[in-house]
């Protein structure tokens, strides 16, 4: 593909109850990762539909692909409810037909049928998303540097999340929404505020025993800067 | 680990979060309750159709004890069965059991690490245990 496109989101149902909502989900990361990864993100469902700001204007802004496991259609549905029509709703029963039966729930379980059944609907998604690329649906071209590769809308590194360790600047994927989050638990901003920074940031970042201090003086910083905004 | 002599069900709800481990990890553990540890005393709903207001879900939620797994802070498997009348026994945050094993790779969105399978262990015997404890509904 030439020309690059605006991103296209795509949004699996949650669907744990059935060994259809996996497979939609597992198809959706491979797109994600393997097929399309310069040119989709993924969109949480239950975060979208709880009312998640961020997420309904991104599917308002750009191409939104729903895949749904069942007739219920929660993904393709709750989209339209609150961002208007998606660009294409797949079904993954309507894809797989019977081969559907073989799959599993977990995929500490998953067989070659679930792989076969992964791939099937993952090529089906990626051609979906070829189709909105060439028909130009996917939005206005942009730059090539704003595509980064596979990516969580909602996790996305925003400017916020940068931080400044040892001078040099590190990217903390939801930091905002973990200061947020620790704001609001009363964690005040003063000398005592290292050690559950730290503790919370290296859940979604890995940080070197070495570099330990750095980033603890680093996450004070920056989170006196947040709380004091 | 399932105790006879309980016949209360619990409803187990994972977040699912589609973007990082931490959901799978939820998912993964939720499944390892249903059907490994307590087949027939657990069972899970899909939360994108409780979200999206079904009336059988919503009538369920309200009618068994709820047992959520989130894995971001925004909580909304938590939120949301709370939001849908439910009656929260325990809301788990996967990160606190990932806390546990700090430093480690816990694997992808898509697929777990060793890590990422021992933490959802510890998570789903977590759940077992709370669900074995009576709930008031």
């Amino acid at each position: 593909m030439g020309q690059v496109f605006s991103k296209v989101g795509i949004i699996s149902c949650s669907g744990e109850e059935i060994a259809e909502g996996t497979v939609a989900r597992q198809a959706v990361r491979r797109v994600l990762e393997a097929l399309r990864p310069q040119q989709t993100v993924t969109l949480c469902l239950p975060l979208f539909l709880a009312g998640e700001e961020g997420e309904r204007r991104f599917a308002r802004e750009h191409p939104t692909i729903t895949v749904d496991g069942c007739s219920k259609l929660c993904a393709k549905r709750g989209t339209e409810q609150y961002s208007g029509q998606v660009s294409a709703s797949l079904v993954v029963g309507d894809i797989l037909g019977d081969r559907a039966k073989g799959c599993h729930r977990s995929i500490r379980n998953a067989d070659k049928a679930d792989e076969e059944a992964v791939w099937l609907v993952a090529e089906r998604i990626a051609s979906e998303v070829d189709a909105l690329a060439s028909s130009e649906v996917a939005g206005e071209a942009t730059d090539a540097s704003a595509n980064d590769g596979a990516c969580c809308a909602c996790g996305k590194p925003s400017q916020e999340g940068k931080l400044e360790v040892k001078g040099k600047p590190v990217i903390i994927a939801g930091l905002p929404m973990i200061f947020q989050h620790l704001q609001k638990k009363g964690l005040l901003p003063d000398g005592s505020c290292a050690d559950a920074l730290l503790e919370t940031v290296r859940i979604y970042h890995a940080i070197d025993a070495r570099e330990e201090a750095d980033y603890r003086d680093a996450l004070v910083a920056a989170y006196q800067a947040y709380c004091s905004r | 680990m399932g105790n006879n002599s309980r016949t209360q069900e619990v409803l187990v709800i994972p977040c699912s979060g589609v973007g990082k481990v931490h959901g799978l990890i939820s998912r993964e553990a939720v499944y390892h309750v249903t059907d490994d540890l307590l087949p027939g005393q657990a069972d899970t709903v899909c939360l994108a159709l409780l979200v999206s207001g079904d009336a059988q879900t919503k009538q369920e939620v309200q009618q068994k004890p709820c047992i959520t797994l989130d894995g971001c802070p925004k909580l909304c498997a938590l939120k949301n069965v709370e939001l849908s009348g439910g009656k929260i026994a325990k809301g788990i945050r996967v990160y606190d059991v990932m806390k546990r094993h700090r430093g480690e790779n816990f694997g992808t969105a898509t697929a777990l690490s060793e890590a990422g399978w021992t933490v959802v262990e510890e998570l789903a015997a977590e759940v077992a245990q709370v669900a074995e404890q009576p709930h008031s509904v």
